[in-house]
């Protein structure tokens, strides 16, 4: 790919003169459309926002057309910029996509074809754009707005949906652009993964392992903002169970403690915590959490001085989960677990009598589960008698 | 720096805060969605759960009404059955009653089973003196049988010949006609008493046929009801 392409920007698009007149006189666009061109291209913010504000939808007609009957890159490209200069400007005007009067437009057919195709520019383009469209969607009982007439083969929403994580996943696995891929994902991905349909896809496309790598101390402003929206993808699958699994068997806690321990960033910290905050309750998080140190972490963390309020109640919220759940661990549950690894390390748990009299009745209340497969290894160790006596000597300290 | 790089600057940085804003005003938003969603679904296991519960009491409920109206409706045909065939057996004893109007009315046959009943009540009751009753029709019929009845007596047990004293004060009632069926009636036959009283035999034949009624009735019923 030559290299002005890898750097080219809307700036330099924009700068670029279309000839609107041409395609008119060849039948591609209509006279209407040439019309409410001229009226808008090259004008500022101010000019176009009264022309958007009073006839939007035709405007979004347009550019829909374009790109529907146009090929020629150049054009493509200008017309990408124009849309993505107008929801930047107000990404409320990503409704405008979704007026009645557009009801017979394949609004999202041209941006989901271009993912695939097309320059660099082209195609992140049209991931942004078709991201903020299709979130705009006006949302009836949380089922898709796909055409009820089959003979017309609309697009319909959870098309969209699909392509786009497909896209986006291919994107993390394999970037199509060496720099910029990456951003730009992890930018759709923290829009679209709101949507639970989204989770769920991008959950089965095995999408949450290609987010862990993305975790990790980040020092220059732009790689702390990849990681801020990446952690802001982790945080919004951290509300969807299958996701949760996915977490636990990658290495997404530990890197995440290692960015929240040495980042200053606030937003960033603000999201780990969150995360923590959903996943502590779930499977064995809360105990690696305590294995990984996290108590400590949440300590330094409280000492200093973050403005948010929210991020402190959340840190206290942390602190006093992760308290009980030391309380927990103390107990039947990790000796249970160290039996089963064959650890049956003295640890000064062990010794307490206390220990001892309040989970006999655990053992008992698992059929003795643990206690047969203890002996068994334990037996195993040559230390059943050592334990036989000790335990006698421990229930005989109980009874007096 | 110029006026231009200040402005700049500022807008950079007004640029700055305002994504800061953002950044932190969606984080808001996704947050309360969530546990708007987690709340929502906590409340409707809730009510779902209330509600299965409710269906299944109600469910029972329905159930037990059945098994009762079921046992009710069966106990109520039992009855019924029960009733029917008592109907039949009591018929069977009306008409039975019916005929016996028949037996007085065959003044022969009629003569010697009054006979035989006065025999029969003699042997029973074993008094040298006894009182016997009878209705006011047959008063003839029995003066005529009644030497012969205790000379009968006399020949079977070697006693002295009693004394039977017929009560002309009070008779068995007259028998049965359909104008009056619910006045005491008698179809025929005699009761004889010892002189005191105190021994009663009812040898009317309305008697007779309760007698032979009730000893028979398990029998009736069996090759009835097989």
């Amino acid at each position: 790919m030559p290299t002005d392409q890898a750097e080219l920007n809307s700036e330099q698009v924009l700068r670029r003169d279309i000839a609107w007149e041409t395609y008119m006189t060849t039948k591609l666009i209509t006279g209407t459309s040439l019309q409410l061109l001229r009226r808008y291209d090259k004008k500022s913010e101010n000019d176009r926002a009264p022309l958007l504000d009073n006839d939007g939808p035709s405007y979004i007609h347009v550019f829909i057309s374009i790109l529907r009957d146009i090929q020629k890159e150049e054009t493509v490209e200008y017309v990408l910029a124009l849309i993505d200069e107008m929801l930047t400007a107000n990404p409320k005007r990503a409704l405008l996509f979704h007026d009645k009067s557009l009801a017979d437009d394949d609004i999202y057919e041209p941006f989901l074809r271009l993912l695939w195709k097309g320059s660099w520019f082209i195609q992140e383009k049209s991931s942004k754009i078709l991201t903020l469209i299709v979130s705009a969607r006006p949302k009836q009982n949380g089922r898709t707005n796909g055409a009820t007439d089959s003979k017309k083969k609309i697009t319909t929403s959870d098309d969209v949906l699909k392509g786009l994580v497909e896209w986006l996943c291919i994107q993390l696995k394999k970037p199509s652009h060496p720099s910029r891929s990456i951003p730009a994902s992890v930018n759709c991905l923290a829009t679209l993964l709101k949507e639970s349909v989204v989770r769920s896809s991008f959950v089965q496309a095995d999408g949450v392992k290609l987010l862990v790598p993305l975790i990790s101390p980040a020092s220059t402003q732009q790689s702390i903002q990849i990681l801020y929206e990446t952690c802001l993808c982790v945080w919004l699958l951290s509300y969807y169970e299958p996701a949760i699994e996915y977490l636990a068997t990658s290495r997404a806690l530990p890197r995440l403690l290692e960015v929240v321990k040495g980042s200053t960033k606030e937003k960033v910290v603000r999201l780990i915590v969150l995360t923590f905050k959903n996943l502590l309750a779930k499977g064995s998080f809360g105990a690696q959490m305590v294995d990984l140190g996290l108590p400590q972490i949440v300590q330094s963390l409280k000492a200093q001085a973050w403005s948010d309020e929210d991020l402190l109640d959340t840190l206290n919220h942390l602190e006093e989960g992760l308290k009980d759940n030391i309380k927990k661990l103390s107990s039947f549950d990790k000796y249970k677990q160290e039996v089963l690894l064959g650890h049956l390390d003295w640890s000064p748990m062990h010794k307490d009598p206390i220990f001892w009299r309040d989970n006999i009745t655990n053992f008992e209340e698992n059929d003795f589960q643990y206690h047969p497969a203890g002996r068994i290894i334990v037996t195993d160790l040559k230390a059943k008698e050592r334990v036989m006596k000790l335990m006698n000597h421990e229930n005989a300290e109980n009874k007096n | 720096m110029n006026d231009a790089d200040v402005s700049k600057q500022i807008q950079q940085m007004v640029a700055f805060i305002r994504q800061e804003a953002e950044e932190k005003a969606n984080e808001i938003s996704v947050s309360a969605e969530e546990e708007f969603n987690i709340h929502k679904m906590q409340m409707v296991d809730t009510d779902k759960k209330k509600i299965k519960q409710e269906y299944e009491r109600k469910t029972k409920q329905v159930e037990v009404k059945k098994k009762i109206e079921y046992s009710m409706q069966l106990n109520a045909s039992r009855i019924k059955v029960l009733q029917a065939q008592d109907d039949v057996v009591v018929a069977m004893k009306e008409s039975a009653r019916k005929e016996l109007l028949n037996v007085s009315s065959n003044r022969r046959t009629y003569k010697d089973l009054v006979h035989s009943l006065i025999l029969q009540g003699l042997l029973r009751l074993r008094e040298p003196s006894v009182v016997l009753r009878c209705r006011e029709i047959d008063v003839t019929l029995v003066e005529g049988v009644l030497e012969e009845a205790k000379k009968a007596y006399v020949a079977k047990t070697k006693l002295s010949s009693p004394k039977i004293d017929i009560d002309r004060k009070e008779y068995l009632p007259a028998p049965p006609n359909n104008n009056d069926p619910h006045r005491p009636s008698c179809s025929g036959g005699i009761v004889l008493a010892s002189q005191d009283g105190k021994i009663v035999f009812e040898n009317t034949l309305d008697a007779r046929l309760d007698v032979i009624y009730r000893n028979k009735l398990p029998t009736i019923r069996k090759t009835l009801y097989r």
